[in-house]
C-alpha cells in the first residue's frame, strides 16, 4: 500500500501542512484570535439602510458588486481609475471612490449611494435639478454623493469649502459654478427647515 | 383654403424662404425666454435614475472587447485565437478573416463620412486601433484576458505622426490601404477659398506680417465611453447605442447582415454621458456594433461592446495642426489680405479653409485659405464642439496679431473690420432690412456689454506692462466670432394630445446632449399651443420614430424649433376647428361641437383652456375637451343611459423643417449675430504657470428661449476651453508612436479649482435665422475660447507662445527661460 | 482585472508570514489607489496572483503624540493626517503635503504607508498591458531616453543604463524634511534611507517586510515647515515638482535646514548644496534665491524636462520663504 500524503491546508493564508497537528499550530500561532473562518468572498454590508450579503470574487470592485450586481445603477464609471469621482458612494460616513475600492474588503460596512439619496428626500436633489447642476448628467450622481458626505460632516460650508470638497469630481460639461450654489441652496434649506 | 392649409403654405414659406427673418412670431411670450422652469431630466439624472447605455444590462447578455493595434501602421499577417477561445466564460471569437466580415460591409456609406472597409480590419493605422479579433465573454474581464491570448504576427511599418512632415512627399505611407499616392489628400470643395486678389490686397497694405502657430492633438473625453447593446428578437433588432445622432446608426444598420428594413429596427437613444460632436460618427464606433450585433445572431444571446477609456482617447479634435498665416493690414487697423494654410490631421469631417471665418464675418475682400488634409498615424479628428474649430482660431490669431502689430485694442481693430462675406456694415445693415431683420449691430452691442461688464477699459494695457504686487504679469485678451447655427438638415417633430388629461406629448428620436433641449422645445410648444408647460412633455429616451435634425444644443435648435413649432400650429389650429365642428364618426350621426355656433377663429387656447375670444367665460379646458380614455376607448356615449356627451377626434399633428443656406455656396445666410468673449490671466514668470482668474462670455442667441441652458453652454464652453487652452493634449510616444497618456490622470481636464469666475452676458438682437429670430449657442464657446488663452497671455508677457496647449514649459520657452 | 487570491491579515505576524510565501507573487493592499490602477492596467508582466489586505491589522491608524514624537500608524489616512490640529500647526509641511495629496475622495482611502510606498510614475511603465517592459521590469531599456520625457527626472537615471521614472510621493519630502523615522515590522529606518532604487523596487523594505508606522520628531524649538507643489491642475494631480522644507532659526538666522525635493528624481531628493547656502544666513530673499539656485546646480535635464529646472529653483525658494513666514 502506497503512502498518501494528506495536505492540510490553512483556512486562513492557504498554507499547507503535512500532519493536522502542524496545521494546528500554523493555526494558533499565525491566526490566533480568529473566529471560524467564513467561505471566502461571502461579505455582509448595509446599503442604503437595507441588509445586504453577496459571494464576491476578490477581484470584484465595490462599483461592480453595486452597479452591475446588484444593479444600482446611479453611481458611474467615468475613468475607473479613481482620478474622477464618478463613483462615489459614502461608506462608513466617508466618501470614497468605489472603483478602487474591493468589495470583499467591504465586509460589515455601511454604504450610501445616489439612490439611497434621493429616496431619503434630500434638499440636494431638488437644489441640484433647480440649479441646473448637470447637463449630460453622467456625473451628477457622484457629485451629489460628494455634496452630501460634505453638508453631513458641515451643515454651513463656505464656498471655499464646497469647492474643495467637490475638487475631485471632474465635470466634463463643466457645470461647475453650479455646485456651490445648488450645495448652498440644500444647506440653507436643511437649516430652515430642520431637515436633517 | 382651410386655416389648416394656410398654415401649411406658411410652414412651407418658412422653410424654403429660411433666408429671412421670422415672419410670423408669437406676440406674447409666456415660457419661452423664461429663467425657470425646471428641467425635464432634471430629477432623473440627480437621483441617480437616469439610464445610460453603460448601465444596460440584458438577462443572458455577453460582453464583448475588441483587439487594440499595438503598432500605429502595420498589418495581420497571422493570428492564433486558439488559446484565447478555449478560455473558460469566452462564448464567440469573432475574427477579420471571418467570411462575413471579410464581404466588405461599409460601415460609413451613408451620409458621406469616411466608412471602414469592413467591421474587423487586417490592418491597423493607429496604435491603439480596433482590429483583427473581437472576443465575446460572459464577463468584460475574461474577454479582456481572452484578447491577451491572441498571438498575432504582425508587419509593423514606418508611420508618421506630424501633418507637416507626413506632407513631404518622402515620407512613408500612413494609410497604404488607402491613400497610395501620399498622405495629403484634397477633400472637397470647402477646404480650399479664394476671394478676391490677395496679391492686390497685400499690395494695399501698410503692413504684412507672417507667423505661424501649431496645436497639439487634444480630444473629447465624453464621461460616457462608446457602447452599444445588440438584442434579436427573431429577424427584429433591438440596439441600445451611445451615439450623438440616433437615426445615422439606423440607417446604417438597415445595410447590414443582407439587410434589415428600417421598420423592423428599434433603436434605444437613452440618456448621453455627453455629446461634443462627431465622436459616435467615427466608423470604430459602429465596428464593434456590427460585430456585436453579427456574434448575438450566431450565439443567440444580446451582445454589449464598451470601450475601455483608453480606447476612448484615440481620436482628436479638429483643431489639431500646423497653422501658417500672412496677413495684410493698414495702420488703421483694416485688414487687406489673409493667406493661410493648416496642415491638418485626419479629418473625417469636412475641413473647412481656415479662412472661412474672417470672410463670413468681415469685411475683408481678399483672402485664401487653405486646409491640407493629411493622413498621420492617430485617430480620426472630429468637431469636438465644431468643425469650425480651425476657422475660429485662425480669426482669433489674426486679429491679435494685428491688434498687437499696431498696438490698438483689439476690440477697435473687431469693430473695424465686422461685416460679412467681404462687405461692410452698410451692406450689413442693408441685407437686414431687405431680410426683414432689425439693423442692429451685434457686435457693437456684444462688446459694449462685455466690456462693461468685464472692465476692460481699465483692465487692457500694452503687452508685458503689467506686474502685480503677487510677481505675477497680468493680461487680458479678447476674441470674437459670429454667432452660428451651421447645419444644413432636416428634422422633424409630432406632437400628440393624450386622452384623459389632454397632456401634450412631443414625439422624436434623438439623443439627449444634456443642454435640457427637450424643455426647449416643450416651451415652444406651450407657447404656440396656449398650454401650461406642465402639460407640455417630451421624453426623447422612449422610441416613437419621427427623426429630429441632432445634435441639439445650438444649430439645431433653429431647425427642429421650427418643426416643433410648425407642429404646433398645425396642431392648434386642429383643435380649434375640432371645438367648432360637429364631428360625425358613425352612420348614427355626428355630435354637436363643444362650441357650437362658433368658427375656429372665435376661438383661442391659454393655459390649457379652449375659449371664446370675445367672452373668455365660455370655456372648456383641454382635457374636458379631449374626453376620457375609458375600457371603451374614447368615450363617446353612453348609449345604456342615452346619453350622448360628446367626443373628440384624434389630435396629432407633424411638423417639419429644412435647413438650408448655411454653407450653401450659391446664396448662403449672411451672419448678423456675434459672439465676443474677455479673458484676463496672471503668469507666473518663475515656473511658466498661467492662472485664468476671469472670463466674460457675451452671446447674441437672437433670442432666448431657455436662459439657464444658454448660460450652461457659456460657462461650460469657457471652462472647457480654458482646459484646453492649458492642459489638454494627447501624447505620443515619437519613437513607437503609442499613445501615452490614455488616461484622466495624465491627460488633464480642468478640475473645479482650475479657475476664476465666468460672467455670462446674454444679448437678443433677433437676428438669429430661427424661429423667432433665434440661433445657437452651444457649439460656440467651447469652439472660441481655447484660442483666447494665447492673445491674453501675449497680453501678460508681450511674447506670442505659437505651440498649444499654453504649458508652463511653452510659456518659459518663451521668456527665454529655457 | 483577473482574478487572484485575497488573504486579509490580522496582525502584522500574520501579513509578514503571508509575504514570506508569496514573495513577489504577492502584493500588500492598503489604500489599494496605487495597487489597484496598477493591476487594471495590466502593467508589469506578471500579475499578482494574492492580494494580502492589511488594512485588517487592528492598532495601524492611530495619530498621536508622545515621548516628543508625532506617531502615526502606517495605515493613517491622509484626510486624517491632513485634518489634524497638532500635525497642522506643529509639523506643518506634512499636513500641507499629506492635504495636497490627489483629491478628497483619495485622502479618505490613501494611507501614509502606501503613500511613501507607492510605485514611480512614468507613462512608459504604466503603459497599459505591460506596453513597454522597461528596465523596471527586467526588461531591455529605459524608453524615456529617447521618448517623451517631460515629467521625467532632472537628476539623472537611476539604475544603470536609466530610468528617469519619479517617485511621485508628496508626504515623502515632508517626512524627510521633518526627519522622520520609517518603522517597519523589523527595523527602524531614516525616512531619508528609506529609499532606494533597484530594478523593481522603490525601498529598501525586503519581500516580507512592512511599514508599520512612522514617527517624526517634535521640531526643536524655533523651527517652521512648509510644503510646495507644482502640477498643472490644482487638484486630483500627481506632483510635476514638490518641495519640502524645514527650517531652525535662532536670532534672526538659519541655524538647521532641511530641504527636500520630490518628483524630480526616483527616490526623494535631498537639496543638500541649498541647505549649505541657507545655514547661517538671514532668511531674505536673496538668500532664497541662491538657495534655489544651488538646489539644481546639479540638474541634468533630460530633452523636454528642462522646465522642471526651472520650477524646482522657484519652488525651493518659495518654500523657504514660505517658513520665513511663520
Amino acid at each position: 500500500m502506497s503512502k498518501e500524503t494528506k495536505n492540510y491546508v490553512c483556512p486562513y493564508c492557504g498554507e499547507s501542512h503535512d500532519t493536522q497537528d502542524g496545521l494546528k499550530s500554523h493555526v494558533f500561532k499565525s491566526h490566533k484570535g480568529r473566529g471560524l473562518p467564513t467561505a471566502e468572498g461571502r461579505i455582509k454590508l448595509m446599503i442604503n439602510k437595507a441588509e445586504h450579503s453577496f459571494l464576491v470574487e476578490p477581484s470584484w470592485t465595490l462599483y461592480y458588486l453595486i452597479h452591475d450586481i446588484l444593479g444600482l445603477t446611479g453611481s458611474k464609471q467615468f475613468c475607473d481609475r479613481g482620478a474622477c469621482s464618478s463613483c462615489t458612494m459614502i461608506v462608513d460616513g466617508k466618501p470614497v471612490l468605489s472603483c478602487m475600492m474591493l468589495a470583499i474588503e467591504c465586509d460589515g460596512k455601511t454604504v450610501e449611494t445616489v439612490e439611497g439619496i434621493a429616496a431619503d428626500g434630500h434638499p440636494l436633489i431638488e437644489a441640484y435639478v433647480n440649479n441646473h447642476a448637470m447637463q449630460c448628467g453622467y456625473c451628477t450622481p457622484g457629485f451629489v454623493v460628494a455634496s452630501k458626505a460634505l453638508l453631513d460632516r458641515n451643515q454651513d460650508p463656505t464656498e471655499e469649502e464646497i469647492v474643495e470638497a467637490l475638487a475631485g469630481n471632474l465635470c466634463r460639461c463643466s457645470t461647475y459654478p453650479q455646485h456651490p450654489i445648488a450645495v448652498r441652496e440644500a444647506a440653507e434649506k436643511m437649516k430652515a427647515g430642520g431637515v436633517k | 383654403m382651410s386655416k389648416n392649409s394656410e398654415i401649411q403654405t406658411e410652414q412651407m414659406l418658412e422653410m424654403f424662404d429660411n433666408l429671412k427673418a421670422d415672419k410670423y412670431p408669437l406676440k406674447e411670450y409666456k415660457y419661452i425666454g423664461q429663467k425657470g422652469p425646471r428641467r425635464v431630466d432634471g430629477l432623473a439624472k440627480a437621483s441617480g435614475h437616469a439610464d445610460y447605455t453603460m448601465d444596460i444590462q440584458l438577462p443572458g447578455m455577453l460582453h464583448m472587447r475588441l483587439l487594440m493595434s499595438p503598432y500605429p501602421n502595420a498589418k495581420i499577417l497571422k493570428m492564433d485565437t486558439s488559446k484565447a477561445e478555449k478560455l473558460p466564460g469566452v462564448r464567440y471569437v469573432l475574427r477579420y478573416d471571418d467570411p462575413e466580415v471579410q464581404q466588405g460591409e461599409i460601415i460609413g456609406k451613408t451620409a458621406g463620412f469616411f466608412g471602414l472597409d469592413r467591421p474587423l480590419s487586417d490592418s491597423a493605422h493607429m496604435e491603439g486601433e480596433l482590429v483583427g479579433a473581437a472576443v465575446a465573454a460572459e464577463t468584460e474581464s475574461i474577454a479582456e484576458e481572452a484578447l491577451s491570448l491572441i498571438e498575432i504576427d504582425w508587419e509593423e511599418r514606418p508611420f508618421n505622426l506630424d501633418p507637416v512632415a507626413a506632407s513631404d512627399p518622402a515620407a512613408p505611407l500612413s494609410f497604404p490601404e488607402r491613400y497610395i499616392d501620399g498622405n495629403h489628400w484634397n477633400r472637397g470643395a470647402y477646404d480650399e477659398l479664394t476671394h478676391g486678389d490677395i496679391k492686390k490686397g497685400f499690395a494695399e497694405a501698410d503692413k504684412v506680417v507672417e507667423f505661424s502657430f501649431k496645436r497639439t492633438a487634444n480630444t473629447w473625453v465624453g464621461p460616457e465611453r462608446p457602447c452599444g447593446v445588440c438584442k434579436w428578437n427573431g429577424d427584429n433588432v433591438e440596439i441600445w447605442l451611445k451615439h450623438q445622432r440616433v437615426h445615422l446608426p439606423k440607417s446604417r444598420i438597415s445595410e447590414w447582415y443582407g439587410g434589415i428594413p428600417m421598420s423592423k429596427i428599434e433603436i434605444h437613444s437613452l440618456y448621453q454621458g455627453a455629446s461634443f460632436g462627431g465622436w459616435c460618427q467615427i466608423d470604430w464606433n459602429l465596428g464593434p456594433l456590427w460585430c456585436a450585433g453579427a456574434v448575438s445572431k450566431r450565439v443567440g444571446r444580446p451582445v454589449k461592446y464598451i470601450f475601455d477609456r483608453r480606447e476612448d482617447f484615440f481620436g482628436g479634435s479638429m483643431d489639431e495642426g500646423t497653422y501658417f498665416v500672412k496677413v495684410g493690414f493698414k495702420n488703421d487697423g483694416t485688414i487687406t489680405a489673409v493667406d493661410t494654410t493648416l496642415y491638418h490631421v485626419n479629418a473625417i469631417w469636412p475641413v473647412f479653409s481656415p479662412a472661412l471665418h474672417i470672410h463670413d464675418n468681415t469685411r475683408v475682400q481678399h483672402l485664401h485659405g487653405h486646409s491640407k488634409s493629411v493622413w498621420v498615424n492617430k485617430g480620426h479628428t472630429v468637431p469636438t464642439r465644431c468643425e469650425m474649430l480651425p476657422p475660429v482660431l485662425t480669426q482669433t490669431m489674426i486679429f491679435d496679431h494685428v491688434a498687437t502689430e499696431l498696438g490698438m485694442d483689439p476690440t477697435v481693430v473687431a469693430l473695424k473690420n465686422d461685416g460679412c462675406m467681404g462687405h461692410d456694415m452698410e451692406w450689413a445693415r442693408e441685407e437686414k432690412e431687405k431680410r426683414g431683420f432689425p439693423a442692429r449691430d451685434s457686435l457693437k452691442e456684444c462688446i459694449e456689454k462685455g466690456k462693461a461688464e468685464f472692465k476692460w477699459d481699465e483692465s487692457w494695457h500694452k503687452p508685458g506692462a503689467r506686474k502685480l504686487p503677487n510677481g505675477r504679469m497680468h493680461g487680458v485678451g479678447f476674441t470674437w466670432a459670429h454667432e452660428w447655427d451651421d447645419s444644413s438638415g432636416g428634422g422633424e417633430f409630432a406632437i400628440r394630445i393624450e386622452r384623459t388629461d389632454a397632456a401634450a406629448t412631443l414625439m422624436a428620436m434623438g439623443a439627449d446632449q444634456g443642454v435640457d433641449a427637450e424643455n426647449t422645445y416643450c416651451r415652444i410648444a406651450a407657447d404656440e399651443l396656449g398650454f401650461l408647460l406642465k402639460d407640455v412633455n417630451y421624453n426623447p429616451q422612449v422610441y416613437r420614430g419621427f427623426y429630429r435634425m441632432t445634435p441639439d444644443s445650438s444649430t439645431n435648435m433653429s431647425v427642429n424649433g421650427w418643426a416643433v413649432r410648425h407642429a404646433a400650429r398645425i396642431l392648434k389650429q386642429k383643435i380649434l376647428e375640432s371645438a367648432a365642428s360637429p364631428s360625425s364618426p358613425t352612420q348614427r350621426g355626428s355630435f354637436q361641437p363643444a362650441f357650437p355656433n362658433m368658427q375656429p377663429e372665435d376661438l383661442d387656447i391659454k393655459d390649457s383652456l379652449i375659449f371664446v375670444k370675445s367672452d373668455p367665460s365660455r370655456q372648456m379646458s383641454m382635457a374636458d375637451f379631449v374626453r376620457l380614455a375609458g375600457e371603451s376607448g374614447p368615450f363617446a356615449t353612453d348609449e345604456f343611459l342615452g346619453t350622448r356627451v360628446g367626443w373628440s377626434e384624434p389630435l396629432f399633428a407633424v411638423g417639419y423643417h429644412i435647413q438650408y443656406g448655411a454653407y450653401n455656396p450659391v446664396n448662403p445666410r449672411p451672419r448678423f449675430c456675434r459672439q465676443a468673449h474677455f479673458m484676463e490671466v496672471e503668469v507666473d514668470t518663475e515656473t511658466g504657470e498661467v492662472i485664468v482668474t476671469r472670463v466674460v462670455n457675451v452671446n447674441d442667441v437672437g433670442k432666448v428661449i431657455n436662459r439657464m441652458s444658454c448660460e450652461g453652454q457659456q460657462y461650460g464652453g469657457s471652462i472647457m476651453g480654458v482646459s484646453r487652452a492649458k492642459f489638454e493634449e494627447v501624447v505620443h510616444d515619437p519613437v513607437t508612436g503609442v499613445m501615452l497618456n490614455g488616461n484622466l490622470l495624465d491627460y488633464k481636464i480642468a478640475t473645479m479649482k482650475d479657475l476664476g469666475p465666468i460672467g455670462t452676458i446674454l444679448v437678443e438682437t433677433g437676428m438669429g435665422y430661427g424661429p423667432y429670430g433665434l440661433i445657437g449657442i452651444g457649439e460656440d464657446i467651447g469652439t472660441v475660447v481655447p484660442g483666447l488663452l494665447a492673445p491674453a497671455v501675449y497680453n501678460a508677457i508681450g511674447v506670442w507662445i505659437d505651440e498649444m496647449p499654453i504649458t508652463p514649459a511653452r510659456v518659459l520657452k518663451a521668456l527665454g527661460k529655457i | 482585472m483577473k482574478e487572484f487570491k485575497h488573504f486579509n491579515a490580522y496582525s502584522v505576524d500574520e501579513a509578514v508570514a503571508l509575504m514570506g510565501r508569496y514573495g513577489e507573487r504577492a502584493a500588500v493592499i492598503a489604500g489599494g489607489t496605487d495597487i489597484l490602477g496598477k493591476m487594471k492596467d495590466s502593467i508589469l508582466p506578471a500579475y499578482p496572483e494574492a492580494l494580502i489586505n492589511i488594512k485588517t491589522i487592528d492598532g495601524l491608524s492611530e495619530i498621536k503624540e508622545s515621548g516628543g514624537m508625532l506617531k502615526m500608524g502606517a495605515l493613517a489616512l491622509l484626510a486624517d493626517i491632513a485634518d489634524n490640529a497638532v500635525i497642522k500647526s506643529k509639523y506643518a509641511a506634512l499636513a500641507q503635503a499629506a492635504g495636497r495629496t490627489a483629491s478628497p475622495h483619495l485622502r479618505n482611502m490613501g494611507t501614509i504607508g502606501g503613500n511613501i510606498c507607492q510605485d514611480i510614475r512614468c507613462w512608459y511603465y504604466r503603459n497599459q498591458n505591460n506596453r513597454f517592459s522597461c528596465l523596471r521590469k527586467k526588461g531591455g531599456r529605459c524608453y524615456a531616453i529617447k521618448g517623451d520625457n517631460r515629467y521625467h527626472s532632472i537628476f539623472g537615471g537611476s539604475v544603470s543604463g536609466g530610468c528617469f521614472a519619479v517617485h511621485p510621493s508628496d508626504t515623502a519630502p515632508a517626512l524627510v524634511a521633518l526627519d522622520a523615522k520609517i518603522v517597519t515590522s523589523s527595523r527602524t529606518i531614516d525616512a531619508e534611507k528609506f529609499f532606494e532604487v533597484k530594478p523593481v523596487k522603490t525601498t529598501v523594505l525586503k519581500a516580507d517586510e512592512i511599514v508599520t508606522g512612522i514617527q517624526v520628531p517634535e521640531p526643536p524649538a524655533g523651527s517652521s515647515s512648509a510644503f510646495l507643489k507644482f502640477a498643472l491642475r490644482k487638484s486630483i494631480d500627481f506632483p510635476i515638482v514638490n518641495c519640502a522644507v524645514m527650517l531652525t532659526r535662532k536670532d534672526g538666522k538659519v541655524t538647521a535646514a532641511r530641504i527636500c525635493l520630490n518628483a524630480v528624481h526616483v527616490i526623494p531628493y535631498r537639496a543638500i548644496k541649498a541647505e549649505q547656502v541657507i545655514i547661517g544666513r538671514v532668511l531674505d530673499e536673496a538668500a532664497a534665491e541662491e538657495a534655489g539656485a544651488a538646489a539644481v546646480a546639479e540638474a541634468k535635464p533630460l530633452e523636454h524636462n528642462k522646465y522642471m529646472v526651472a520650477v524646482a529653483r522657484t519652488l525651493v525658494k518659495r518654500a523657504i520663504l514660505a517658513c520665513a513666514e511663520k
